[in-house]
């Protein structure tokens, strides 16, 4: 492997990492301190990688990791629970956008499904991750995978739709 | 590979949404919606619920990476920090051989001296504390041996090398030997000092071409100086003030034809 290689697909999977961990996070300080663990975590275990492939996957299971651990010790407050108006993940969002109510009340819908719902929800559609590789990140079954998938995002349309103001769901190419 | 006449099951109308589904059962798919409007608009709020989340949380990944997250500065962090254990020293200095790390910090436009220097100098500080500490055989081949040693380093490094002279300025040559790095062999040579202080002048020929200007670097509590030039790094390390060690590697830098 060379090592130049490795940071260099480090460095270019940061920006979605701090994506990630905003979307899973309440608050975004919580976010980039779960960035900064995991960042420091992978470059400790650097020469464990003997190649540049899936890098971008490793670091996500790295952050998941640390993301399930800290969730055990209470560390932080997932984003799911009571929303404080001033860091809510929402909050952060592009609020120049016309639809940046549609957003907000989406990503608080998302806030509102399990964990386990959420994550797979957001490695899939926001990040990108085939089905088999958010499987290795979350350490469960492709089928589990499917399963969460299928039932997180209809309950996210529900949430949505019987919401009082609904989402932009109506922009299908 | 799959029965492009099999019923369509549900994960493959998520896979459709998500663009992971395998190209034969397209039309299959594509047909199945026809056939089910009902099933259509499921697929479409679902596909419409993935680009909404797309564009919701885009604005983060397009923000500048705060300085805390930048990855040269953690990697400095790690190996920069006073004290740090040296367990996470040579874990580091394992993945990171300066050809493969330094390349990345050179090439990368990012400002690269002191990542690349202090990942010199740990080899040049590891060597210094194991055979600076060996009181009965500490080097190799003696003052006595001098033009051995050099012609033996020379060869080795492939590049000619001698020690340098520091006797005017109260620093005896003892000797020296070849020492190993990640990097390939480097040269270590010797010197008792007024007090009994050991110094030692460590040279490593890194594969690229870069000069970079004398930095201090600090490995758990022993002090260095290191540079490059033209591609040969080069690192003082001894015990001693900071000044002093300066005007020493001033010395040595000037015996090796480098600018001061």
């Amino acid at each position: 492997m060379t090592v130049s290689g490795v940071l260099t697909r480090i460095e270019a999977c940061i920006p979605a990492l701090r994506r990630y961990a905003a979307a899973l996070l309440r608050n975004r300080e919580d976010a980039d301190d779960l960035v900064h663990d995991c960042l420091v975590r992978a470059l400790d275990k650097l020469h464990t990688r003997r190649d540049e492939a899936d890098v971008r996957a490793w670091l996500f299971a790295i952050m998941h990791n640390l993301f399930i651990s800290q969730l055990r010790r209470a560390r932080v407050r997932p984003a799911g629970e009571p929303l404080d108006e001033s860091h809510d993940a929402a909050a952060s969002l592009r609020p120049d956008q016309e639809s940046h109510l549609q957003w907000r009340d989406l990503v608080r819908a998302l806030n509102q499904l399990p964990v386990e719902q959420r994550t797979v929800i957001l490695l899939v559609s926001v990040e990108d991750l085939s089905y088999a590789e958010a499987a290795n990140v979350l350490g469960i079954p492709i089928g589990t995978v499917m399963s969460r998938l299928a039932r997180g995002r209809e309950r996210l349309r529900r949430l949505t739709e019987e919401g009082e103001v609904r989402p932009a769901l109506r922009r299908v190419k | 590979m799959s029965d492009p006449g099999r019923p369509i099951a549900e994960e493959e109308l998520h896979a459709f949404v998500d663009d992971q589904l395998a190209p034969d059962r397209h039309p299959a798919v594509l047909r199945y919606l026809q056939e089910h409007p009902d099933m259509a608009r499921e697929v479409a709020a679902w596909r419409a619920q993935r680009e909404a989340l797309r564009a919701a949380f885009a604005p983060v990944a397009d923000e500048p990476i705060p300085p805390r997250l930048g990855l040269e500065r953690l990697i400095q962090d790690r190996l920069g920090r006073r004290g740090v254990a040296w367990r996470i020293a040579a874990s580091i200095a394992l993945a990171f051989t300066l050809g493969g790390a330094g390349g990345w910090f050179l090439h990368g436009g990012l400002h690269p001296a002191s990542a690349v220097l202090t990942l010199m100098a740990q080899q040049a500080i590891a060597n210094h504390v194991v055979y600076t500490a060996d009181r009965r055989r500490p080097t190799e081949l003696g003052a006595q041996q001098r033009d051995d040693l050099a012609r033996w380093v020379s060869n080795r490094l492939n590049h000619k090398v001698a020690p340098p002279d520091l006797s005017a300025d109260g620093y005896a040559y003892i000797g020296g030997r070849l020492a190993a790095t990640p990097d390939g062999p480097a040269g270590l040579f010797m010197y008792d000092g007024p007090d009994g202080v050991r110094l030692t002048v460590f040279v490593l020929p890194l594969h690229m071409d870069e000069t970079l200007p004398l930095q201090q670097v600090d490995v758990a509590k022993v002090n260095g100086w290191a540079w490059i030039d033209k591609g040969i790094g080069y690192t003082v390390v001894g015990r001693l003030p900071t000044p002093e060690l300066r005007r020493v590697a001033d010395l040595v830098r000037r015996q090796y034809g480098g600018a001061t």
